[in-house]
């Protein structure tokens, strides 16, 4: 799969401000066996339309990136900017951030397994406060989109395949129409063809909606999508292992 | 709006986990609402009680003094007696024959006490109707000669009835009772008593056997008096039955008297008169608004009287606290019954959302990463946490209903037999028991003196009835257990760091 480059380079040089930008993000976790420095003077960017991804050992401090940008986690150091606005800043409305700006894909799905399909990727518009028309009109379309459709959006999510359960995280993902796609690990609980398939999906994103997907794995494989790919290892981002 | 509705479908969407939790409060709630409705029964009760037992007392010589007249009055002879009376001048006459009465002036001064709601005088006296049989009496006086000759020398024939006086008949004890029944004429009335007017109550039985008719005469003779002076012509303004005796002799255990047909009913002043004790009445019958009153009341009787102990002051306060005392023991230990109840539900909600919140923090986690704001997310546990307690309240409410009634009786029931033994031990024996219980008076309320008292004693009993409070008391008592099982919720949500729940496998 090639990166549509015009687009990455249209959306990120518009008016020179990258969608994403880390600079000098540390974290160091305090524990009862010393300090653990999990992210260390992290720094890089990405912009729309772009498949960032970040490989690494588990370990490495890639999760913990991804918490830090996705403001799951607080840094020690260094700045996140998303359109040029410091999510690190202090009195930064890291509710509205994770409502309308980033949208998150789990390794292990992280659905409500109470809920069915169209309820799990109804939940975030519903705590957004969209209308309940909306919400459910959205949430088939985008069901549909990730290849779930008919009776399995009716399903509980506890009784749909792995495949099916990241196809229904992706597009709960997509609820709120975020810039930017968080996915931790998002083959790694799949097997290789249905893992295939969610990469394929979340390239989609990057190449059709123009949305910056930053995907962290230890899956090397998955670097052949990548725009822009960095190694990482002791919470530190090294060489780009593409380019 | 959202929240609610969140909270709702989660709570549809985990039925065993939440069956489980409601069918545990469902229990303690039934125990503890029950327990509620039966101390809030018991104290209905015990304050009902309040105003129809223990506020009656009466004012009386007391049994000491008169024990202590009857005791000097056997020593002297019939010497000394006639000696005594032919020295005694017209007042101490009067003094002499009213030795175990009351003074009219302490019965009307006791009653401007406050606390007293209404009062009346009585007075009975055995009077002489010579033109009437008391068929009863005289098969008494007929069982051997020397009863007849013991009774005559007290100034007792055949012709001897009972005057019951007082200050209006229709408040005469044995009527408010219910005992005894105006079946034809009227009541005599207060102003015949202020105007001493001569008119009588006769039974229904003794009027029929002797023909004698509302507006028909008969005449008493006054006390210790001869000749036609001595005669009062009464005037029958009503007739009475007496409920019980007319039962009875229905079913034919009275075929041949009546034994309430010896009685008359008259205003206190004519019965004054007849027994030649103007000023003396026998008691001071009062009706006080409650029985906590009672303490003061009988300081202010001693302090009246100089505590000479020669008038008593006796009350129904007995009567009340064999109602009241097991309803108060019943109170007591509901309220304990409900305090433990309510403290397991209040254990099992926290237990419950612990375990509950626990198992679903990834959840917490999620709603958090997508945009969730700690308020929102505790709003859907509270509805959650609601909608648990309002069913288990509603169970169990329903079900109080069915089973508080039987908690009641049984709580009662143990207080009932614990105070049957208690009274078992304390009973007295030997020969001041044995006095004590020959000098027992009867209260003037029970039928006086010379009435059979009325033994139908009110049976202590509890009815478990829903009262408006429990509604109030139901949604405080979810609401409190509904607080309470939101603070495990909040306590974990406030605490809850998404990034660690979200990466965990």
């Amino acid at each position: 799969m090639s990166a549509p480059e015009t687009k990455a380079e249209d959306a990120g040089s518009k008016d020179g401000v990258a969608l994403l930008k880390v600079e000098g993000l540390s974290k160091t976790f305090h524990g009862k066996a010393g300090d653990v420095k999990a992210v260390d003077d992290v720094s890089f960017e990405a912009e729309k339309g772009e498949v960032v991804v970040i490989v690494g050992p588990s370990g490495s401090g890639k999760t913990t990136l991804l918490y830090l940008i996705g403001s799951l986690e607080r840094a020690d150091e260094g700045r996140i900017l998303v359109s040029g606005e410091d999510i690190c800043a202090p009195g930064a409305d890291l509710i509205a951030y994770r409502r309308k700006r980033v949208g998150f894909v789990f390794q292990f799905f992280n659905l409500v397994t109470a809920l069915t399909a169209l309820e799990n990727v109804a939940l975030p518009m519903d705590i957004s406060a969209a209308p309940s028309k909306v919400q459910g009109k959205k949430a088939a379309e985008l069901l549909e989109r990730m290849g779930i459709d008919g009776r399995l959006q009716r399903t509980r999510a506890n009784r749909l395949s792995g495949g099916e359960k990241q196809r229904v995280a992706i597009a709960r993902a997509l609820a709120n129409d975020p810039e930017i796609i968080l996915a931790d690990e998002p083959t790694g609980n799949l097997d290789s063809a249905t893992g295939r398939t969610v990469v394929d999906i979340l390239v989609r994103l990057a190449r059709e909606d123009g949305r910056c997907v930053l995907i962290v794995t230890h899956d090397e494989s998955i670097l052949e999508v990548a725009d822009r790919a960095f190694h990482m290892a002791d919470g530190k981002l090294g060489a780009r292992a593409k380019e | 709006m959202r929240a609610f509705r969140r909270g709702f479908r989660s709570f549809r969407r985990h039925p065993a986990a939440n069956l489980v939790v409601v069918l545990l409060l469902f229990v303690c709630l039934t125990f503890s609402l029950s327990m509620l409705a039966v101390k809030l029964a018991a104290d209905s009760q015990t304050k009902a009680v309040k105003g129809r037992v223990g506020n009656y007392g009466e004012i009386r010589s007391s049994s000491g003094f008169m024990m202590s007249t009857f005791e000097r009055e056997r020593e002297k002879s019939e010497a000394e007696r006639a000696r005594e009376a032919r020295g005694m001048s017209e007042e101490e006459e009067l003094e002499e024959r009213a030795k175990t009465l009351v003074p009219e002036g302490l019965a009307d001064d006791f009653s401007r006490q406050p606390y007293v709601l209404t009062y009346d005088k009585v007075l009975t006296a055995g009077v002489s109707v010579p033109g009437i049989k008391n068929v009863e009496l005289a098969s008494m006086l007929n069982l051997s000669k020397e009863i007849k000759e013991g009774a005559a020398a007290s100034g007792i024939t055949e012709h001897t009835f009972v005057f019951e006086g007082n200050t209006n008949g229709a408040s005469a004890s044995e009527f408010l009772n219910g005992s005894k029944r105006l079946v034809a004429g009227v009541f005599y009335t207060y102003a015949d008593h202020r105007e001493a007017n001569p008119v009588v109550l006769v039974e229904k039985n003794l009027a029929e056997e002797n023909g004698l008719e509302v507006g028909d005469t008969v005449t008493a003779l006054i006390n210790g008096e001869r000749g036609k002076s001595a005669e009062v012509d009464l005037e029958i303004v009503g007739i009475y039955e007496t409920v019980e005796a007319e039962r009875q002799s229905q079913k034919g255990s009275f075929a041949t008297f009546n034994p309430a047909g010896n009685k008359f009913f008259a205003p206190l002043s004519v019965v004054q008169v007849l027994n030649d004790t103007p000023g003396y009445v026998e008691l001071g019958s009062y009706y006080f608004d409650s029985v906590d009153h009672t303490g003061e009341l009988s300081s202010a009787f001693a302090e009246m009287t100089d505590g000479s102990g020669r008038y008593e002051f006796v009350t129904d306060q007995a009567d009340y606290e064999i109602i009241s005392d097991p309803l108060e023991k019943v109170g007591k230990t509901s309220l304990i019954g409900f305090g433990g109840a309510l403290g397991a539900c209040a254990l099992i909600i926290l237990l419950a959302m612990a375990i509950i919140v626990g198992g679903r923090t990834r959840e917490l986690g999620v709603l958090k990463a997508i945009g969730a704001t700690d308020r929102q997310v505790v709003a859907q546990y509270a509805v959650e946490v609601i909608c648990v307690c309002l069913v288990s309240i509603m169970l169990a409410t329903a079900a109080t209903a069915l089973v508080s009634q039987g908690l009641g009786d049984w709580l009662l029931s143990g207080n009932e037999t614990d105070r049957m033994a208690e009274e078992g031990e304390g009973e007295a024996s030997g020969y001041a028991a044995m006095m004590a219980r020959l000098t027992e008076r009867n209260l003037y309320k029970e039928g006086g003196l010379f009435s059979t008292p009325k033994s139908e004693k009110e049976e202590v009993e509890l009815d478990v009835v829903y009262q408006g409070r429990m509604l109030a008391y139901g949604i405080l008592i979810l609401l409190g257990i509904s607080l309470l099982g939101m603070a495990i919720p909040v306590a974990w949500i406030s605490r809850l760091r998404p990034a660690r729940v979200l990466s965990m496998e």
